[in-house]
């Protein structure tokens, strides 16, 4: 290896690591940046004076390679030790480097040039990026178009490490929306012409797979700075994802996987569907099949990077959601059943594979990662109770393990699983045994385990399963925890609480002890004597207490007894257990407010409701609080100034704001001396009932503690567990969960529902006192996830950039020679649809009523000629020209066709006719495949039309057929009912032909001409078209208008409206044919 | 799975190799290793090699005196990222012949390519043992045709 031999490097290091201190070893650094400085510059000076000193040259001054190297290295190991602002040197000499012809300096030029080219912190990425393109551009394409496949190699592996921007952050960054490239920049084409080289490496059959693998991820980083590249070559997308089918090279296909999810997923949704079933196939070779290379094999596991990306790839199709439409581009209905069988049958194993006992770590983590990405598409598949069931009992068994991170993640999986599903919904008692094991486990591991970001999971995880018949169980379970918690968690703690009572409570009781008795226990105020007045806020945050003085503003029925539960809380803690100061302020707030609801009321226990007893719990807390709450306290103290001015405390009170006006803090300075003027001054009576006056009910639309909990719940959103939750399911989960809560109207609850401010459901607005509309926050709420999720999607889909989207109407480029065999189809029930010299499609038409089946045969025509194999076929797509609401008819693949072609594979497209055909409307298949190196696509268009549904009539006598053709032309005259065309055909028939043409159709010929006769052929034919909503009677009359038989008239009569028009222009396509 | 970065860190505080997957300032890199290295070393032993750091998480290990730590995203597989750094681990092992602290010291261009070899840009790119070492290895061959020819020269 190189470094062994730079002797001057080891010394080098040497020397820094024997170091006795900081300063030896700056001065070392300092000694050694100067030298190599002064090295660099005579190497210059001198290459300046004798320019014929070529790099390798034996001159004294001169560097050669080797010691340009060797200082290169010493820069890079110092910029590693942390002085990296001593390592500004420019890249002169690491650019230098990277032009040598020798593997080894070209090596360390380019590796230098990735560490040492630092981003100034001025720049804006874009800056920084063209930046490194100005410096890069010469070298990268010179290595890129030399024969030398290792410099290849270092140029993509360049470009693919140090062109990478992460999609995220754009955004934090404000350049979001703007790509870092795009067509109006100057240097748009040297990024092209990079794209265009990175991309012929990672197409090209005959590069070798290892530089393939580099060139693919390169271009992966292409495509995210400059998307505009590929929706303009949209040409090249069938062509990358082709590289799923590229089955025998594992390391390719994990490479590629990164590109193909970027592509399905932001540039085009279009490919999502033939992507599944690749990939679905792929999943179930790997797992099921063991068909994995021996050296993929990780700890007996087959290829566990792979198996885990592909099945990350499968969850984020599921998630694709339709920019315009809003739905998801892919559901389960579009898929067929192979492709769901495989993904179904691969989840399960991996179940299975997880619940045996394994030894060795690095298999059981390798099978619990499947596990978890594999549960995480339990819901998308539709599965039964049994299989969830079973995935939330292998991730319960996972609770149980030794391995905290195993325990961390079986959580992280549970709140993901029944984050998603319906699972914790109230309604669902399919789950109760699980949920009754589950439940006390979590409760142990909040108490037991050592790990406090396992403390925190199960805290997510309880959040997630608390529902309106478990809340009680569940916030007791975890207030118990609360005293015994870890500092940094009780913050977190309190706020999920709050919400959950909320959220649940049904009884307004209930929900104020519990809220008290969760503030009371945060820090005592005689704990914090800091000045600083948010010493003791730390733990439960502000807008925990402040929420509750807001929910007690706004129901009065709260307000007494809450005054009554703050007093006994306060006497009882008295002694070493000092009182809490969030009770204290909430204390002060709400005595100070309502204190006078209780004053004459007799306590049932030995507590003292008088005003004295009031004002002398607030006052004792007072000295004890810290800044912010005395503060608080002092208007407090007004306002029993104000209420009671005959009891013995006021004097206390005089002296009191006396006092403050002496103290250093600002704010409580200022309160004591306006304070102790509204008391004393003459004719302030009137000022002080005003600034007294009663709170208003709060009518702030935000409650304080839903911007907290959206944090949190953005923090466990942005985990796997939720962030990628389908919006969807949260919306049907908020309806189902909605209405069960809802407490019984006989509950006898004059409070209406607490919970009603954040369900936002409409209904409960209207019964509800609390004037705090959270109901509003809540829809913000949502509707920001939904911008969120809107904002994602257009990231992804760049609207009007996709071409794919408005492009359906767009002319489609059909594979050349299409026609004959769509031509074919219109009339034919079976033969060929195409044919190549690689391929030949049969088809096979099988109709019953409304129902066509496609049966298409596929025949390797390369096997006869040249031997090969056709490898990867897929259907890329297969996609319906019908609109896609309330489509005229529906296509589904029956069956997936084999990838490998040695002879020939077979594959059904099933349509159902809804309603009347239109004749534009039929679908285009796209199929690719690989035959011998190279590369296939086939475009060709199948007729999906009304005539195909054509049956015969019985047998009808010409006068019955004159008797229905006079009824068609009362009940339905004009054009409604009949359409008349003229047409020409390229072939002269006769009247044999005609009849032989209608009866292919379907018709039942009624009458026609005998042949070879002067007066022209007349043929009239009857038969029944079918839709899904209702059938209509047809009759036809083709009549020729000259002598040879080239010319006809043909008039349609139909029962339904507007039909015959459709019918007459199919048959009119199927005589003349538009070849 | 893109792996943001990834950091060596000796028990002692020390940075021992940084690879980043990401355009960030060396301001904000300086300060991500500092606030890292410190809450990593506090964490006892028995904790999960997971935490959550602002948007990404955090994946680390420990063999002997070396901390492995890695950025990844939220989306990403945790236990797999443990994977790779165990991946990694194995394949310089493998090369260095039983590694240790020192030898990614003295040979931290080796430690880098080894780590090219096994990912770009934050995704794996080759998961096969024998494939990384048989690249390094044709690495080495070349660097050492390339001193024959310096030799020779």
């Amino acid at each position: 290896m190189a470094t062994k031999q730079m002797k001057g490097l080891n010394s080098f290091i040497m020397d820094l690591r024997n170091s006795r201190d900081v300063e030896q070893e700056n001065k070392r650094i300092n000694l050694e940046i100067n030298n190599i400085q002064s090295k660099f510059k005579h190497h210059y000076a001198s290459n300046e004076v004798s320019t014929n000193t070529n790099s390798n040259g034996k001159d004294d001054i001169s560097l050669s390679g080797y010691q340009k190297k060797k200082y290169i290295c010493k820069l890079i190991y110092i910029y590693l030790l942390g002085y990296s602002e001593a390592t500004n040197f420019g890249v002169r000499e690491p650019l230098n480097l990277v032009a040598s012809t020798v593997y080894s300096e070209k090596q360390t030029g380019y590796l230098a040039l990735s560490i040492l080219f630092k981003r100034s912190p001025t720049s804006s990425l874009k800056e920084h990026l063209n930046d490194l393109m100005d410096v890069m551009n010469g070298s990268l394409l010179r290595d890129l178009q030399s024969n030398n496949e290792d410099f290849n190699c270092l140029a993509l592996h360049f470009i693919s490490s140090n062109f990478n921007i992460d999609n995220e952050r754009i955004d934090t960054e404000g350049s979001s929306k703007i790509h870092i490239v795009d067509d109006q920049d100057d240097n748009a084409r040297q990024w092209l012409e990079l794209t265009d080289l990175v991309f012929s490496f990672a197409t090209s059959p005959i590069v070798a797979k290892h530089t393939r693998k580099k060139a693919v991820l390169a271009l992966h980083v292409l495509f995210k700075l400059y998307p505009g590249v590929i929706i303009s070559n949209s040409n090249w997308v069938p062509r990358i994802l082709s590289l799923l089918e590229e089955n025998e090279d594992l390391g390719l296909l994990t490479s590629s996987i990164p590109l193909i999810e970027f592509i399905t997923t932001s540039i085009s949704a279009k490919y999502a569907k033939s992507t599944m079933s690749s990939i679905a196939r792929y999943l179930h070779r790997l797992l099921i099949e063991d068909a994995c290379p021996k050296e993929y094999y990780y700890y007996s596991v087959p290829a566990p990077w792979l198996l885990v990306k592909l099945l990350s790839l499968v969850e984020s199709l599921f998630l694709l959601v339709d920019e315009k439409t809003g739905n998801t581009v892919l559901t389960l209905t579009d898929l067929d059943s192979t492709t769901i069988g495989n993904l179904r049958s691969v989840i399960s194993r991996s179940i299975q594979n997880s619940s045996q006992p394994v030894k060795g770590l690095p298999k059981k983590n390798s099978n619990s990662s499947i596990l978890f990405q594999a549960v995480s598409l339990v819901i998308f598949l539709n599965a039964s109770n049994e299989a969830v069931k079973g995935a939330v009992n292998a991730l319960i068994y996972l609770l149980d393990s030794h391995e905290t991170n195993t325990r961390y993640l079986s959580l992280d999986a549970l709140i993901k699983l029944i984050g998603r599903g319906s699972i914790s919904d109230v309604g669902n008692v399919f789950f109760t045994n699980e949920f009754n094991i589950l439940i006390p486990k979590l409760f142990h591991l909040l108490s037991r385990d050592k790990d406090v970001s396992i403390k925190r999971k199960t805290l997510d995880l309880l959040y997630t399963l608390c529902n309106g018949s478990n809340y009680i169980n569940i916030i007791n379970g975890i207030l118990e925890f609360y005293p015994h918690c870890e500092y940094s968690l009780k913050g977190e703690v309190a706020i999920k609480v709050a919400v959950l009572s909320e959220k649940y409570a049904t009884e307004s009781t209930w929900y104020v002890t519990t809220m008290l008795n969760l503030i009371s226990q945060g820090t005592s105020a005689a704990a914090s004597t800091s000045t600083n007045s948010h010493g003791s806020s730390t733990q439960i945050g502000n807008e925990v207490w402040e929420r509750i003085v807001q929910i007690i503003v706004n129901n009065e029925e709260l307000q007494a007894q809450s005054c009554k539960k703050i007093i006994s809380l306060c006497n009882k803690s008295s002694g070493s257990n000092a009182v809490s100061e969030n009770i204290i302020k909430v204390g002060g707030f709400v005595l100070g407010e309502y204190g006078h609801l209780i004053v004459n009321e007799k306590s049932d226990g030995d507590d003292d409701y008088s005003a004295e007893s009031q004002f002398q719990i607030l006052f004792s807390g007072y000295f004890r609080s810290s800044l912010s709450t005395r503060a608080m306290l002092l208007t407090s103290f007004l306002k029993f100034f104000e209420k009671y001015q005959d009891e013995p405390f006021i004097p206390d009170i005089i002296d009191l704001f006396e006092i403050s006006t002496q103290s250093i803090d600002l704010e409580i300075q200022t309160r004591g001396f306006e304070y102790l003027k509204l008391c004393t001054a003459d004719n302030s009576k009137e000022l002080l009932s005003v600034v007294t006056r009663q709170f208003p009910v709060f009518e702030k639309k935000v409650s304080p503690l839903m911007s907290r909990i959206g944090n949190v719940e953005r923090i466990v959103g942005r985990n796997r567990s939720s962030s990628f939750v389908n919006p969807h399911t949260i919306q049907q989960q908020k309806s189902a969960k909605s209405p069960s809560v809802t407490p019984p109207p006989a509950s006898g609850l004059t409070v209406p529902p607490l919970n009603a401010p954040f369900k936002g459901v409409g209904q409960h607005r209207s019964v509800s006192t609390l004037s705090l509309p959270v109901t509003e926050e809540i829809d913000e709420d949502e509707s920001n996830d939904d911008e969120l999720v809107e904002s994602r999607n257009q990231k992804t889909f760049e609207g009007e950039e996709d071409p794919f989207h408005d492009g359906v109407k767009e002319k489609v480029i059909l594979s050349p020679n299409w026609y004959h065999g769509y031509h074919r189809m219109l009339q034919y029930d079976a033969g060929i649809f195409y044919e190549n010299q690689f391929v030949k499609i049969l088809y096979r038409i099988i109709k019953a009523n409304s129902n066509i089946q496609y049966k298409f045969t596929i025949i390797n025509n390369a096997a006869k000629t040249a031997g090969t194999n056709l490898t990867g076929f897929t259907i890329l797509d297969l996609e319906s020209s019908a609109s896609k609401t309330d489509p005229n008819y529906l296509i589904q693949l029956g069956n997936q066709p084999e990838q490998t072609i040695a002879d020939k594979t077979t594959f059904d497209v099933n349509i159902k006719i809804r309603n009347i055909v239109e004749n534009d409307e039929s679908p285009i298949i796209t199929l690719s495949f690989n035959s011998g190196g190279s590369f296939n696509q086939l475009k060709l268009k199948f007729p999906v039309c009304f005539l195909r549904t054509l049956t015969s009539t019985n047998q009808i006598e010409l006068e019955d057929f004159k008797k229905r053709w006079l009824q068609i032309g009362e009940q339905l005259p004009g054009p409604q009912g009949e359409c008349i065309s003229r047409t020409l055909t390229n072939y002269r028939c006769n009247s044999s032909n005609v009849v032989r043409l209608l009866a292919r159709l379907g018709f039942n010929v009624v009458y026609s001409t005998p042949d070879n006769t002067e007066a022209g052929i007349l043929v009239m034919g009857a038969g029944i078209l079918h839709s899904q909503k209702s059938n209509y009677g047809v009759l036809v009359t083709i009549r020729s208008t000259d002598d040879v038989g080239k010319e006809f008239e043909i008039i349609v009569r139909c029962t339904g409206g507007g039909i015959s028009e459709v019918i007459n222009s199919s048959l009119r396509e199927v005589l003349e044919g538009k070849f | 799975m893109a792996v943001q970065f990834m950091f060596l860190l000796s028990r002692q505080g020390k940075i021992r190799l940084t690879k980043w997957y990401q355009t960030i300032s060396q301001k904000e890199k300086a300060r991500i290793m500092r606030e890292l290295s410190t809450l990593i070393l506090s964490r006892r032993a028995k904790m999960c090699n997971v935490l959550e750091y602002k948007d990404i998480k955090i994946v680390y290990r420990r063999y002997a005196s070396l901390f492995f730590i890695m950025g990844i995203d939220q989306g990403d597989n945790e236990l797999l990222a443990l994977e790779i750094i165990h991946r990694f681990v194995e394949q310089m092992d493998k090369i260095y012949g039983n590694v240790c602290e020192l030898d990614i010291i003295f040979g931290f261009d080796k430690a880098y390519h080894i780590l090219d070899e096994l990912l770009i840009d934050g995704y794996v790119q080759e998961s096969s043992k024998k494939e990384v070492l048989k690249k390094v290895a044709q690495q080495d061959e070349l660097e050492n045709m390339d001193e024959f020819d310096n030799i020779l020269a």
